[in-house]
């Protein structure tokens, strides 16, 4: 049923089969139900190692859901979650953390009432190499400059932008493998949004895999590798990003509020 | 004599630090919890009791120096935290805040009841093995055991302040504190920070309750409840959750309850605790210091109806029972029995008006008995100083009640959740505070005596069956009223109210309004069970009516299921009579009351019967 559902999918480069083998994160024949309704019937997708993925769809169609399972904060009912080849469905989402992957949640979660460099080190809360630890702190205030200025103050006074930056900068801190953005832009000034996208393409190049859920399809697809979409739970369409950016299909899967 | 009054401000400064020390230490530890765990931990005075009675056992009856009491204190009081944490409130966290706060209150009952039954109800001399000498500073004396309380009091502040400032665990903590669900994300274990916080909470409230034992040279089992409520007082104060709003607050606390002592008297020291309370939730609920702090994000619904299908009770099987019961007398004409009904029939009227405000209306009510209290001694006082006929006084005993009682309950009506819990508790202890205070009205600590007994058009009501068949009838009036109430337009809004404050206002319903008339119908109920209470025993005074009354009306509605009125009558049956046909059973009723409690919310929310 699913195949059927997701037939108009876009002739890519990098969705072939040799992606199975060398997937970072993958995600088979997902089913969720938040009680007796149903957000997830029989998803299936893959992060590749160096990939930036982007989970593309409107409200309601499941993306959030989607991050929850990855990170352990909603079980699946069937399916499973497999990261570096491991299994990770129903693990605690600590252990899932800890086996490398970073989260980026929706509206930021910074802890409030936490420094700016307090927050930063609970970024690295599961790694034990304090020389390590500190090294990559300096660097990160490196490429933040705007934290540096404010490390001591309360995260909760710093704007929308600072506090993504920070939040970012936090999961960065854990050296995770790969990171998980839950609408990175949302709630952000036109200028921010810029900085934040070169910041994923930036992480990315550093190495870091990154898989993001956005309901701004064209500013994610300008970064994006590869992009799905998702709606009512099913995955309706995939495929690279540029032939993504272009297709009527995604207007009309997923844009149609857009276009109208 | 300016020097004497000096002095005596000096003394009292110094017995109010020091007091304030301890509240503090209690303070702190409900701050932990309620931070981390986002819970009013009704079981911290319990194991701040029983952190006193460890430490008794050990100086008292083994011989032990401080040094190593402390020690074994602390341990016992963390291994005590972790386990409540653990097996009592756990596996409650994604229910409604309700839930794991009924819990604490069934553990707390439960463990009360265990030390009673160890060491019996009566307090404990608990002498310090510190000497007695004071020493004079700047015209203060200040005894060894003032200055050790302030010590480890110090000590303990600045050591919990560097773990959480300093510290990954202590970021860690905080971290949960502010944003559970975050902090899973940076790859903290919430549920050891839980256990965690538990720990350390239990072993500040452990050392607080030996040192209090010490400074007042006694332990009792009852030290546990008025513990728990100076510590949420303080902590209230300071803002909830804060822990250096904890120690502001708990030191504020000692010194204005040591000033209004040396003022008023020493029974006004509990009240200016609960008027503190309430005060400061009614203007303030932020805390003196908490102005930046939001409040943090509660539920919409009042109280957790667990959703279930009530079990329908068959009009048939309803006159049936209500035929059986009426028969009773004829059946056995056992006084003991017939009074342990009479019992569970007055019992069940507090039930229905319980189940009426927090099933019905969705305000969890802790202080209902303050309304039997107010119906109790207006009817006796009516009775007794203005000679009304007893029909008479018993419907005006019902109506005060119902109309003193909600204007006092007021306040909180403008809180939700868990706020209205602890306010409601507040307030119940304030009706009875007063009762107590006033002594030109009701008499205090001496209760009333020699009030009228029952009767009906002057013929007196003394044996047992026709004081039985008495009660019954009003309990049948009393579910009637309710039932057609609940029945109308009136129980429509309130349960649109239960279910979601949020949108019955949206739709124009005045809540106020309604939260009133909910408190006004169930005080009636409970104000009429009150009345009729103290003609039938001819003597009540304030502990007739006490905290533990409410609590044990609110265990019927949850085994009944909540909103249910034959389930509140079926749990008033249970909870009475059943612990007295199972006598063994009766000395350890509170036991049984917490861990029927415990066992409920955990395991079937919705009760025997189902909510409604």
């Amino acid at each position: 049923m699913n195949d059927l559902l997701a037939l108009p999918t876009m002739p890519t480069a990098q969705a072939t089969p040799q992606a199975s083998s060398s997937a970072l994160l993958r995600l088979e024949g997902i089913q969720t139900f938040y009680g007796a309704l149903q957000v997830h019937f029989g998803l299936n997708l893959h992060v590749c190692r160096g990939e930036i993925v982007c989970l593309l769809g409107g409200n309601a169609s499941g993306k959030s859901t989607t991050m929850k399972v990855i990170l352990g904060l909603v079980k699946p009912r069937a399916g499973r979650v497999l990261f570096d080849g491991q299994p990770i469905t129903g693990l605690p989402t600590p252990q899932i953390i800890r086996r490398g992957i970073g989260s980026v949640p929706e509206s930021r979660r910074i802890f409030p009432e936490m420094t700016v460099r307090e927050n930063l080190l609970m970024g690295a809360y599961t790694r034990a190499d304090r020389e390590e630890v500190r090294r990559d702190y300096e660097q990160m205030l490196e490429r933040f400059p705007r934290l540096r200025q404010r490390l001591n103050q309360r995260a909760g006074v710093l704007s929308g932008g600072e506090q993504q930056m920070l939040a970012m900068a936090r999961a960065l801190m854990g050296r995770p493998k790969l990171i998980c953005m839950d609408e990175p832009t949302m709630g952000l000034s036109p200028l921010f949004v810029d900085r934040v996208l070169d910041l994923i393409q930036h992480i990315n190049q550093q190495g870091v895999t990154v898989f993001m859920v956005e309901q701004n399809a064209n500013l994610a697809l300008q970064i994006a590798d590869r992009g799905y979409v998702l709606q009512n739970g099913h995955i309706v369409l995939e495929g690279a990003a540029r032939d993504l950016l272009g297709s009527p299909e995604v207007r009309d899967a997923y844009l149609g509020g857009d276009a109208r | 004599m300016p020097e004497f009054t000096l002095r005596a401000f000096a003394d009292q400064l110094v017995n109010g630090l020091v007091i304030g020390n301890i509240y503090a230490l209690i303070a702190i530890g409900l701050a932990l919890i309620f931070g981390v765990a986002n819970l009013i931990n009704f079981a911290h005075g319990s194991v701040y009791m029983i952190g006193a009675y460890v430490g008794w056992v050990c100086v008292t009856g083994l011989g032990w120096s401080l040094g190593p009491t402390f020690i074994v204190v602390a341990v016992v009081c963390g291994v005590l935290g972790v386990l409540i944490e653990r097996f009592g409130l756990r596996r409650l966290q994604s229910e409604a805040r309700i839930a794991p706060l009924l819990a604490t209150i069934g553990i707390s009952f439960a463990l009360d009841q265990l030390v009673q039954l160890i060491f019996s109800p009566n307090p404990q001399s608990f002498p310090s093995p510190l000497p007695a000498t004071r020493v004079m500073l700047g015209g203060v004396s200040i005894g060894a055991l003032d200055a050790l309380i302030a010590a480890i009091t110090i000590t303990i502040a600045a050591a919990l302040f560097a773990f959480l400032r300093f510290t990954r665990l202590g970021w860690a903590l905080r971290a949960t504190a502010q944003d559970r669900e975050a902090a899973q994300q940076m790859g903290v274990d919430v549920n050891a920070i839980n256990a965690l916080a538990f720990a350390v909470a239990s072993v500040l409230g452990g050392i607080g309750g030996v040192m209090i034992g010490m400074y007042f040279t006694s332990v009792y089992p009852t030290m546990s409840y008025g513990a728990m409520v100076k510590g949420f007082a303080a902590n209230l104060l300071g803002g909830l959750g804060s822990v250096p709003g904890a120690v502001i607050g708990g030191l504020l606390l000692g010194l204005i309850e040591t000033f209004g002592v040396a003022l008023f008297g020493s029974t006004y020291r509990n009240l200016f605790t609960f008027v503190i309370l309430i005060g400061v939730l009614v203007l303030r609920p932020t805390g003196l210091f908490g102005a930046q702090r939001a409040m943090p994000p509660e539920p919409l619904t009042g109280t957790f109806v667990a959703n279930s299908k009530p079990v329908r009770i068959p009009w048939f099987v309803a006159i049936g029972g209500l035929v059986a019961a009426a028969l009773l007398p004829f059946i056995s004409s056992n006084p003991y029995l017939l009074q342990i009904f009479t019992n569970a029939w007055l019992f069940a009227m507090l039930a229905l008006s319980i189940t009426l405000v927090t099933g019905t209306a969705g305000q969890m009510s802790l202080g209902q008995a303050g309304f039997l209290a107010i119906g109790g001694y207006a009817s006796a006082l009516l009775a007794m100083r203005l000679g009304w006929p007893l029909e008479l006084s018993l419907l005006a005993g019902a109506a005060i009640a119902a109309a003193l009682g909600t204007l006092l309950m007021w306040p909180v009506f403008r809180l939700r959740n868990q706020y209205v819990a602890l306010a409601t508790l507040g307030i119940g202890e304030v009706i009875n505070q007063i009762i107590l205070n006033w002594e030109g009205l009701t008499n205090g600590v001496l209760g009333l005596s020699n009030i009228p007994p029952l009767s009906l058009f002057g013929l007196p009501i003394v044996e047992t069956a026709p004081i039985y068949w008495f009660a019954l009838a009003m309990l049948v009036v009393a579910a009637l009223f309710q039932w057609r109430l609940t029945q109308s337009h009136l129980g429509r809004t309130w349960r649109a109210m239960r279910e979601d404050e949020v949108a019955a206002r949206a739709f124009g319903v005045s809540l106020h309004r309604y939260k009133a008339l909910a408190f006004i119908a169930g005080g009636l109920i409970a104000g009429l069970s009150g009345a009729f209470t103290a003609h039938m025993y001819s003597y009540i005074n304030n502990e007739t009516f006490a905290a533990t009354t409410s609590i044990l009306g609110l265990t019927m509605v949850i085994l009944g299921g909540m909103g249910n009125m034959s389930g509140a009558v079926v749990g008033a049956i249970a909870l009475t009579a059943l612990p007295e046909l199972f006598r063994p059973l009766a000395d350890a009723r509170y036991l049984l009351y917490g861990v029927v409690l415990l066992l409920l919310v955990r395991f079937r929310p919705q009760g025997l019967l189902g909510t409604v």
